[in-house]
């Protein structure tokens, strides 16, 4: 198939022996999310540093150790948190997973934490966004040492209303894949041009014995069919 | 059966799963509780073989969509793993960290030698010829230290912008560690990175060395480093071990492909890491308050740091030998 080709959807097995479908996220949104983050640490350090600064040494020690914390711990911390990312990640819809599928380790966590350091290198991310963008599941170094993958947290849902026509029965048996096919057209209608629709529905009218014919008439027609096979008698 | 009759019968299992997600995820913690996790349990594989049946009949795209949603979070909710907790440190602490330090041993002897030989090449350079020491470290930076373990200095060891024994507590955490880390990420550049922070690390240690024997400063300055040098120097010989390990398993990766084997290697030495990070804490909390003091006398310095460093190599090659 030529969506194969093209699609960068990584499968997982379940030992329910379902495949589940992630969706890495490439290096824009990742970008937008580093980002985002950087502020709201940025943000709490300014804040640290207002309250202990006046507090003298044992203030700055703390600070010290609070900035240690928020540069090594800060994505560990929230990774390992129910919702499995950042608060930037989270913004932009992302989250953490093994690439298995399985919610992240503690270990896998800290360690694509730690070799951050790696692909911070030689600049501003070289070598992580290097990687990222050779790669086809978006793996930066750390992911690919700890084996996780940042994925779309879920997929929109296509839940599409079918205009309620009347539903015609498919004048020849239909296979599975054609029935498919029919009803995914039916789906997209709302979302094509009129004439587009026509021309795309013209390709299936000899579901509905329309062969060679093309226009508004015989895409109702084709719709019809494909109520007709998602069970509308 | 047609889609909209099988969306029909199984739709309120899908609704149901889903609401039961949404109280796990965004609930309170007493609604959680009240979760049945059989309940979830079972509609989770009903669930998972009705997107198998879905997939299998080319059920409409959002039928599809919506099975694979509710399947998805809810494996994320079953197989969720919870392993930090006291019970997992202290396993950390007694077995798992000593014993990956012993099966890295070979990593170990080589991180040790690579930090040695340029502590000891400089050390006896700098001593005989002290002008060398500027090709190592800037001119500021040697007075710095000069001052920093002078007789008459109020705390050993303490920075000039430094005020108390705290200040410089924060300092060493979030140096050291620091320090630490990067030793061990780096070596995922086929362990080059390892091999330059423990050679470079090791070299600034022995000119610093060298110089201030050759000034006269050795009484102040072995007795402030001999105590915490047994868990810092050690364990930044052991992050550089573990970085080592993840090099070596990128250039020699064996039976496995190399981010197979990578994978291991990071999944294995990162426990060294976990004990390195808890002994750097150990060492910041030494160097700040007990090497720094200067009314404890060396003599005392001495016979504490020869327990800890006999503490902490016979932690490191005795204990959890017989613990699987």
């Amino acid at each position: 198939m030529t969506t194969q080709v093209l699609d960068t959807t990584v499968e997982a097995e379940t030992p329910e022996g379902i495949l589940l479908e992630l969706r890495p996220a490439g290096f824009v949104p990742r970008v937008y999310a580093f980002l985002i983050d950087f502020i709201i640490r940025i943000g709490i350090m300014w804040v640290v540093a207002i309250i202990t600064v006046p507090m003298g040494g044992f203030g700055i020690a703390l600070g010290l150790i609070l900035y240690f914390g928020l540069e090594w711990f800060y994505p560990v911390f929230f990774e390992l948190s129910r919702s499995g990312a950042t608060p930037g990640k989270k913004s932009m819809g992302l989250k953490v997973v093994m690439d298995n599928g399985l919610p992240i380790t503690p270990a896998a966590s800290l360690t694509r934490n730690l070799l951050r350091t790696a692909d911070f290198l030689p600049i501003l991310y070289g070598f992580g966004l290097l990687s990222m963008l050779l790669r086809k599941d978006f793996k930066r170094l750390g992911d690919l040492a700890a084996a996780t993958l940042v994925v779309y947290r879920s997929r929109p849902i296509t839940r599409s209303t079918l205009d309620q026509v009347q539903p015609l029965a498919p004048v020849r048996p239909l296979s599975l894949r054609d029935q498919a096919a029919v009803i995914a057209l039916a789906a997209r209608a709302p979302r094509l041009n009129g004439e587009r629709l026509d021309e795309l529905a013209a390709l299936a009218a000899t579901v509905s014995g329309d062969d060679g014919r093309q226009g508004p008439e015989v895409t109702r027609r084709v719709l019809a069919v494909a109520q007709w096979l998602l069970g509308r008698r | 059966m047609t889609p909209l009759h099988f969306e029909q019968l199984y739709g309120a299992e899908w609704d149901e799963l889903a609401s039961l997600l949404s109280r796990l995820h965004r609930g309170k913690r007493k609604d959680q509780e009240q979760v049945s996790g059989e309940r979830l349990a079972v509609l989770y594989r009903r669930a998972c073989e009705q997107l198998a049946l879905a997939r299998a009949r080319s059920y409409p795209a959002y039928i599809v969509d919506k099975l694979e949603q509710v399947t998805s979070e809810a494996h994320q909710a079953i197989y969720q793993r919870r392993e930090l907790g006291f019970g997992r440190l202290k396993q950390l602490a007694a077995v798992d960290f000593p014993q990956a330090v012993r099966a890295h041993a070979v990593y170990v002897w080589v991180a040790l030698a690579v930090f040695l030989v340029p502590t000891l090449v400089l050390g006896t350079v700098v001593y005989f010829k002290p002008e060398i020491v500027l090709s190592v470290i800037d001119a500021d930076t040697v007075a710095d230290f000069e001052s920093m373990y002078s007789q008459d200095a109020d705390a050993i060891g303490r920075l000039r912008t430094a005020d108390t024994d705290w200040q410089m507590f924060g300092f060493y955490i979030r140096n050291n560690i620091g320090v630490a880390f990067q030793c061990f990420a780096s070596g995922l550049f086929a362990g080059v990175g390892s091999l330059f922070f423990l050679g470079y690390n090791g070299a600034l240690a022995g000119a610093v060395a060298g110089y201030l024997t050759e000034h006269g400063l050795a009484a102040t300055f072995y007795s402030f480093v001999v105590t915490h040098s047994a868990f810092e120097l050690t364990a930044i010989v052991l992050s550089g071990a573990a970085g080592l390990r993840i090099g070596h398993s990128l250039l020699a990766p064996g039976r496995r492909t190399r981010a197979q084997a990578l994978v291991v290697a990071a999944r294995e030495s990162v426990v060294i890491i976990y004990g390195v990070a808890l002994m750097l804490l150990i060492a910041a909390a030494i160097e700040a308050f007990w090497s720094s003091s200067q009314w404890i006398v060396p003599p005392v310095k001495y016979g504490v740091a020869a327990v800890c460093w006999t503490g902490v190599l016979s932690y490191l090659t005795l204990q959890g030998r017989n613990a699987r």
